[in-house]
């Protein structure tokens, strides 16, 4: 038997597997015959599970117990926005795990995101290996380009647990792109719009031949089709209240009740100008009566209502091509993907912001899965056709004193990259920095998703700027950080795959393993730690000691441009402390006591977040 | 079409590694620029890219996969207009590092740091050293006044917040 490696396209609504037998990728449809099986799973009764198309009716008659969309909240820390958003229209229960991550909870059990999709990995691969007849252990598996590395680490860890080994893991954008140009010696820039159930992508691509380098990648994780039913929801559930005095919102099964209506009104509506909504009884009034939904909605109203989300993917869309250096005509190709694409009222916004009509001849549902089934197969042969140049969605900072972090590597950077950075120690004689690693666009610390933190110790003590740590900081092609922090002059050295606190911890992911292949339905996991601070959470015990770093000045500093940009080269540091900031003249009584710097800066009135849990998780 | 490497011939450019200027890495002359740099990092892709490498024992793997690094690396700089003109500067002077900074912010970033710390405003800055003295004098009452004073010219330095708060939990 020749080795097989299949390629999945693991998404927020749907999830799709193709694999290339011979020339050409072929999708493998689900035991119905369809292409793509819902990323939904549904817990039963009687402890089995049910993944897929047939779990998707439970969300009516079982909503507390079917898990959907959940890759929305994969790698996600329990406090941030996009938990909070879905902690309100989820009807599936979502608690916080340990070190503030997030967990599932159905009945008294609670399953991790990643345990979550590795259920739906593991539907996939036995769709596969049902339709090819033999076992299938290897897969390319694409995540939404804006993923971070917290995202990225979690879909790994979800491929693990499913017993996948994961070739790449592949931009969709990419992977589409892939799919569109394999084989065929384009020598053309292109870009893919890709509007999912949960998120929006868009990457500009330039194919020379086989090699598919992106120029850029753009993206909204808030953004996608269920937002345009959550228009309709809205529309529907106010008219009802006027004109019922009920609130549809506040009952679970009515509520599931509008989204299936909003979400086939939808899809009606890329099919004909109007559609008729109809909810019977949708709920009970308290007299006993029962209540009905029952209202036409046409192209025009419903243009109205999501246009603005609409104009929202062109936002996202300038600065990519912006980024990309590239105006509309420079495209010689617009490539569609995810279902909402399928709308005529998103097909015709699309050809009029680009210039052009998007190509007709890509299957919007299947060519992310078959673009990775086309990079799976030729990661296993023995030459390389194809190779996919991709770029990291976001820029890489370190936190540094005051609550702010640095950009180390800019977004849109190609990888894979590495880059090392001199800092030095924030105050005389310390002991012990707190690296920490951060992915985002704000200089504020705090509002930028955390990647990790290690402490490194082990440096000569002296005065502060006369300690010099090297950090060396690496994206891989699968967009995944590498920090390592090392003393030159010692060469001591500390190194961490950055570990994702919001994650599954290599001992959780063990246990997991150990409890038997992901298919069986997971065992509860270990009760959350009791700790709501989370100092302990960290692998140190002396916070104190540890402030953070302060960037150490690149030589030549002192006659930089006046707000212009200047590049320091890398090495042969001039260790001109002139330029090292300001002494602190009192530095004993201001150094950081207990008081976490970055943590500080949540407490700004101008952070929205200030008061979610744990955001100063390490005071 | 992938190439496969002579483990010595390997060894041999990671060793060379940080004696190569950029142009070298890609093979591409001094000044090669828009498509035809293009090709060349395609070109060094082809070769060094880490899935066309996998076959690789797990040593090689790594080296190869640093080799890729700098490509990209060298690659990101040249078609950058501003960093590369800052880089062929470097290299013109014909000493020095093979390696430009990715980031040219850092000296930048350091200005708004040092901001940061001092104040961007004069008064900000007043307030703030005068807060600074306080401390020295012991007279933390007077600090804290000085620190408050100071944020109310900016009240988003995440620095006077931190150091009043700091000072707060001490005086508790
Ligand atoms: N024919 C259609 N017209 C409009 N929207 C559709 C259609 N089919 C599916 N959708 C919407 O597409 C979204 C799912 O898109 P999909 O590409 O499968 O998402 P994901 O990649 O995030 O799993 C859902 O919001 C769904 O309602
Ligand atoms: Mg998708």
């Amino acid at each position: 038997m020749t080795e097989v490696a299949i390629g999945i396209d693991l998404g927020t609504s749907n999830s799709c597997v193709a694999v290339v037998r011979g020339e050409s990728p072929e999708v493998l449809p689900n035991a119905y015959g369809e292409g793509i099986t819902a990323s939904v799973v549904a817990f039963q009764d009687d402890d089995g599970v049910v993944v897929g198309n047939g779990a998707r009716a439970n969300v009516i008659h079982a909503p507390r117990t079917t898990v959907y969309s959940s890759k929305r909240l994969i790698g996600r820390y329990f406090f941030s926005e996009e938990v909070k958003k879905a902690r309100a229209i989820c009807s599936y229960e979502i608690v916080e795990g340990p070190n503030h991550s997030v967990r599932i909870k159905v009945r008294d059990r609670e399953y991790s995101l990643p345990e979550i999709s590795a259920l739906i990995l593991g539907e996939m691969r036995s769709i596969a290996e049902s339709r090819l007849g033999h076992p299938v252990t290897k897969a390319v598996v694409t995540v939404p380009a804006y993923f971070n590395d917290n995202q990225r680490q979690a879909t790994r860890d979800a491929c693990r647990i499913a017993g996948l080994e994961a070739l790449r893991i592949v931009n969709e954008p990419t992977a589409a792109a892939l799919a569109y140009g394999f084989g065929k010696g384009l020598s053309q820039k292109v870009a893919v719009y890709d509007l999912g159930g949960g998120t929006f992508d868009i990457s500009v691509l330039e194919i020379g031949k086989d090699v598919f380098e992106v120029l850029s990648t753009c993206g909204d994780t808030f953004l996608g089709g269920d937002d345009f039913d959550d228009r309709v929801i809205d529309l529907l559930a106010d008219e009802f209240s006027a004109e019922h005095g009920v609130n549809l919102r506040s009952d679970p099964y009515a509520l599931e009740k509008l989204k299936v209506a909003a979400e086939s009104a939808k899809k009606g509506l890329s099919l004909e100008d109007e559609v008729e909504i109809r909810i019977p009884a949708v709920i009970e009034a308290s007299d006993g009566r029962t209540l009905s939904v029952e209202r036409r909605l046409g192209i025009a109203e419903y243009a109205g209502l999501v246009n603005d989300l609409i104009l929202r993917t062109f936002k996202v869309c300038d600065e990519a091509m912006q980024q990309a250096g590239l105006v509309t005509r420079d495209l010689s190709g617009v490539i569609l993907v995810g279902g909402p694409t399928r709308l005529p009222l998103i097909r015709n916004a699309v050809r009029d912001y680009f210039q052009q009509e998007p190509r007709a001849d890509v299957d919007p549902d299947e060519v992310v899965a078959m673009g990775a089934a086309l990079h799976a197969a030729s990661l296993i042969s023995s030459d390389q056709k194809a190779f996919l140049l991709d770029v990291t969605p976001l820029s890489l900072r370190i936190g540094v004193a005051g609550g702010l972090a640095e950009t180390v590597i800019e977004r849109n950077t190609p990888v894979p990259i590495d880059q090392t950075r001199t800092f030095t120690t924030f105050q005389d004689f310390q002991e012990s920095v707190r690296i920490r690693v951060y992915q985002g666009e704000s200089r504020q610390a705090a509002e930028n998703a955390l990647l990790g933190e290690f402490a490194f110790s082990g440096f000569a003590r002296a005065r502060r700027g006369d300690v010099k740590i090297e950090v060396t900081f690496e994206i891989n092609s699968d967009g995944i950080v590498n920090v390592t922090a090392r003393d030159p002059a010692t060469g001591q050295k500390a190194s961490t795959q950055i570990a994702l606190s919001s994650g599954l911890s290599e001992e959780e992911i063990q246990e997991i393993l150990a409890r038997g292949s992901a298919d069986a339905v997971a065992p509860p996991l270990p009760p959350a730690a009791a700790t709501s601070g989370a100092a302990e959470d960290l692998d140190v015990d002396d916070l104190d000691v540890l402030p953070d770093l302060l960037p150490d000045a690149p030589s030549g500093d002192a006659d930089a441009p006046e707000g212009g940009a200047r590049a320091g080269l890398e090495v042969e540091l001039d260790p001109d402390l002139a330029d090292l900031g300001p002494r602190d003249p009192s530095g004993d009584l201001f150094a950081p006591s207990g008081t976490d710097l970055s943590a500080g800066a949540d407490t700004t009135e101008e952070d929205p977040g200030a008061s979610a849990p744990g955001s100063s998780r390490r005071s | 079409m992938a190439t496969t490497f002579a483990p010595a011939e390997l060894r041999a450019l990671a060793r060379l590694l940080d004696e190569l200027d950029y142009y070298e890495l890609l093979e591409a002359p001094r000044g090669t620029a828009g498509t035809a740099l293009r090709e060349a990092y395609h070109a060094a892709s082809r070769r060094f890219h880490p899935d066309a490498n996998r076959r690789l024992d797990p040593e090689l793997r790594g080296t190869v996969e640093r080799i890729a690094r700098r490509v990209t690396e060298a690659y990101s700089v040249l078609r950058d207009p501003r960093r590369r003109r800052l880089y062929d500067e470097a290299l013109g002077r014909g000493d020095g590092p093979r390696r430009l900074q990715l980031v040219e912010s850092a000296a930048t970033a350091t200005q708004r740091t040092r901001d940061e710390r001092e104040g961007r405003t004069p008064q900000g800055r007043r307030h703030f050293a005068q807060a600074t003295a306080d401390i020295a004098r012991g007279d933390v009452a007077g600090a804290l006044r000085s620190l408050q004073l100071a944020l109310t010219y900016e009240p988003d330095n995440a620095q006077f917040r931190t150091r009043l708060s700091e000072l707060r939990d001490k005086t508790r």
